[in-house]
């Protein structure tokens, strides 16, 4: 080997120094962040300490000897599911875990679910929440967020990185992904810095959230906020806000209740096709069922469709065996300001009665009844 | 493209890959094509203006060279008239209106005429008229080939903010190219790192302090603010434009060119003479060369030598921006190296006295630093104002982990200066490199201060 790498040119030598010191730097990076030992210490508030804590969560909690069901979604199933009421709601047959995250998208859900269940057989039910079963446009663009490796940031492995690189769209985004997918400390520098500064109180609070976390957002009761009072003239396109609401939540109900459409483009179906198609693709051949429902979407609904019925994500999924999906309107009914704390998200009134009825469906669908 | 960003990188691996790929005199071809690529990725236009200089100095050179008497003094003018005057048109037309405006309209409201700056033009007029006055001077020979000296120009690495690389030394590695060692490769490797290390990790810190406080001085009153602001652009500068310069030599050295060396510890100088020694060393020597020598140098007496340096250095000021701070920060340091001269004359100072000596060097530095990052003159007094007879309040800008990181890369400076331990770990074994290579990785992955892509401060010169 020695009389080998001596008998290359200066060039050669130097570009495999290169390689090898990249190799030996991959190495590090592994032993800090693949290694497993630095999931403890992340930052629970983190979008991926929080991620990691409810993998950690499932992986190690004892459950009872029923049924598990997974609840998938972003902040609006985080904020208006209570796993502990839809637990009571089914008389305890049933184990509901509350997989909502806010930010998430289809593309965090498919790495999660894929380290959440490894064998496809842990769950009897996956109930994925969707904001709409229109795959109408948002403002928000899917496919190049680059925050979704935030989440995943201790998900991805070296075989994951070409393909979760190339599903983002700019040529920037995709080489952030790469190099953050490959070398885990881009992604996670934040975090590690904020650890370094204050390493006591991390682990404190990090070793706390692991232990007690699942406790204390089983817990949880919801968002204090009503919106009570709050009407809209979809004529003319103007909002009247009850009294007593902060500037925040009037920007954030202008924003989303009100919110301006956007042309037409396709990219949501694209998105959806793609990566809840991947979640079909991941459970095809397991007994686990997959449900699709719609969230109440807001404290009111502009009732102009702007997208066509046709062609939808949710239509074609339905066909596929052990999958469902809920009817549109199985919970329009909460769609009321009364039940919302600002323009996406249920409050502690919604949370429950919301957190019953899905729990409800779910069992029915399980027991074969109709929905 | 920034050199920070990972289109650069990119770029560079695969110009790289190719250079080494191709037969050898195809690669100037490649070098001279990536380079225009290089600089069209910021306003694509702006080549013309550096093809035209690039043509003017081409056949400048060769005019001069091909004739004796007047015509080629005349050469010689029409090349400088071109480039001081585009650079005075891009840089100083907006300055000169003003001012003009304010001497002889006092209360005119001027709007700026709409100029946008080439990237690196102070860099490159520089280095060309360094060419067409050493060709003047037969101090060195016209380059026959258009390619090549449209190369020695454009270079990429050097093109945007230096180090100034004289003809002569570009053209020693151009002319008898020899491909880098391995050992070469490693040092290339690790000054490029060091470069990272020093923009990303260390000047990027700094600039949060340094923007925070230069955004508004009169928000943030107080003897505190100004100095640890003062002192935070002090390292901003140091880190950023060396680790530009150290980039770009190591980026150099993998083609096989042997760039000068630009910083050398700076902060440790023991005088302000020692200071421009050791800061920005090829325009310092730019300076000498071209302006200071010009003038008479110090053949003309002693008070004719401490005027051409203050000229020298107004000059120097000046070329760093179009400002009457700028001005006023060469002038300082001019006027500091003339005291220097008539004090203590050429001597050099060595021993335990070097300790205080560079502390008050470091502070005359860094009371200088104010003029050259204050937007206005007014923010600039206000600043110099609240150093010396400012109240004794308002918080330190530093953090705990910014001071930790002065003092560690003092330490660092000072190993390096008196124990040699940079160039020792550069020559120790293999493993011992290739492990301190992971450490500067780590250190960059780990330890950049921003995720905002913070431009090189000398890119706006």
């Amino acid at each position: 080997m020695r009389s080998v790498i001596s008998g290359l040119t200066g060039v050669a030598r130097g570009a495999l120094w290169i390689a090898l010191a990249l190799a030996a730097f991959f190495a590090a990076d592994s032993l800090i962040f693949r290694a497993g030992w630095y999931n403890a210490y992340l930052e629970p508030e983190s979008s991926a300490g929080a991620l990691e804590a409810q993998l950690y969560w499932l992986k190690n909690s004892t459950t009872p000897r029923v049924p598990e069901v997974l609840v998938i979604g972003d902040s609006r199933i985080a904020e208006g599911f209570s796993s502990r009421t839809a637990d009571s709601a089914t008389d305890r047959r049933l184990h509901f875990w509350n997989f909502g995250l806010g930010g998430t998208t289809p593309r965090v859900w498919y790495y999660t679910l894929r380290a959440a269940d490894p064998t496809r057989r842990r769950f009897g039910v996956i109930a994925i929440g969707l904001d709409n079963y229109s795959d109408e446009d948002w403002f928000a663009q899917f496919e190049d967020r680059a925050t979704d490796q935030n989440y995943l940031a201790m998900r991805l492995g070296p075989g994951d990185c070409v393909d979760f690189a190339m599903s983002m769209q700019s040529m920037s985004t995709r080489q952030h992904a790469l190099f953050g997918c490959l070398f885990r400390g881009m992604v996670l520098r934040d975090d590690f810095q904020t650890f370094l500064a204050h390493p006591e109180t991390r682990i404190t609070h990090a070793g706390d959230w692991l232990k007690n976390g699942l406790g204390y957002t089983s817990g949880y009761g919801g968002l204090a906020e009503n919106l009570g009072g709050l009407t809209v003239d979809w004529s003319k396109r103007t909002i009247r806000f009850p009294d007593g609401l902060n500037e925040a939540t009037r920007a954030n109900v202008m924003k989303f209740v009100l919110r301006e459409p956007v042309p037409h483009t396709g990219e949501l179906a694209r998105y959806r096709k793609r990566w809840l198609g991947r979640i079909l693709d991941l459970y095809r051949d397991s007994p686990t069922r997959l449900i699709f429902f719609q969230v109440p979407r807001g404290p009111l609904v502009d009732p102009v469709a702007r997208t066509p019925r046709e062609g939808r994500f949710v239509d074609a999924a339905g066909l596929a065996p052990r999958v469902d999906v809920l009817p549109s309107d199985t919970f329009t009914d909460l769609e009321r300001p009364e039940m919302f704390a600002d323009g996406l998200h249920l409050n502690r009134d919604g949370r429950p009665v919301f957190s019953t009825r899905l729990a409800e469906q779910i069992a029915a669908v399980l027991a074969g009844g109709s929905h | 493209m920034l050199f920070t960003t990972l289109n650069f990188c990119i770029f560079l691996a695969v110009v790289l890959a190719l250079f080494y790929a191709l037969p050898q005199p195809v690669r100037k071809y490649l070098l001279l094509a990536a380079s225009l690529f290089f600089y069209m990725a910021w306003i694509p236009r702006y080549v013309v203006i550096l093809l035209l200089l690039i043509t003017i100095d081409y056949l400048a050179a060769l005019w001069i060279e091909s004739r004796e008497g007047p015509r080629r003094h005349a050469a010689l003018i029409v090349s400088l008239c071109a480039n001081l005057g585009l650079l005075g048109w891009f840089k100083y037309a907006n300055f000169a209106r003003d001012t003009w405006f304010a001497l002889l309209h006092p209360g005119t409201h001027v709007e700026p005429l709409a100029i946008i700056l080439p990237l690196g033009i102070s860099f490159h007029t520089f280095q060309s008229m360094s060419y067409v006055i050493d060709v003047y001077r037969k101090k060195q020979p016209a380059i026959r080939s258009y390619v090549d000296y449209a190369l020695f120009v454009s270079f990429f690495p050097q093109l945007v903010a230096g180090p100034i690389v004289r003809a002569e030394e570009f053209f020693a590695d151009y002319f008898h190219w020899k491909s880098p060692t391995a050992e070469e490769w490693q040092r290339g490797c690790a000054m490029i790192l060091t470069g990272y290390i020093k923009k990303l990790v260390c000047a990027d810190q700094f600039s949060l302090v340094a923007d925070r406080y230069f955004a508004d001085p009169a928000a943030l009153p107080g003897l505190f603010p100004a100095w640890t602001g003062t002192l935070a652009f002090g390292l901003q500068i140091f880190f950023d434009f060396s680790g530009y310069t150290d980039i770009a030599i190591g980026v150099a050295l993998l083609f096989g060119f042997h760039f000068p060396e630009n910083f050398r510890r700076p902060y440790l100088s023991a005088s302000v003479t020692e200071f421009w020694r050791r800061w920005h060393m090829t325009l310092s020597s730019w300076l000498r060369d071209y302006v200071y020598i010009s003038l008479g140098g110090n053949r003309k007496g002693a008070w004719r030598t401490r005027l051409n340096l203050i000229l020298t250095m107004l000059l120097g000021g000046l070329w760093h921006g179009a400002s009457w701070t700028f001005v006023i920060w060469g002038a300082y340091h001019g006027i500091l190296l003339s005291i220097e001269r008539l004090v203590w004359g050429r001597q050099e100072r060595t021993g335990i006295s070097r300790i205080p000596l560079a502390a008050i060097t470091f502070l005359l530095v860094t009371i200088g630093w104010v003029f050259f990052r204050a937007k206005t003159l007014a923010a600039a007094v206000f600043t110099i104002g609240q150093m010396f007879t400012g109240p004794a309040a308002g918080p330190s800008l530093l953090s705990a982990w910014q001071w930790y990181l002065a003092i560690l890369t003092l330490a660092v400076a000072l190993a390096e200066e008196y124990w040699q331990w940079l160039t020792r770990l550069a020559q120790s074994s293999i493993w011992v490199r290739t492990a301190a290579a992971v450490v500067a990785l780590l250190v960059i992955e780990l330890f950049t201060a921003t995720d905002l892509s913070i431009p090189f401060v000398y890119f706006q010169f």
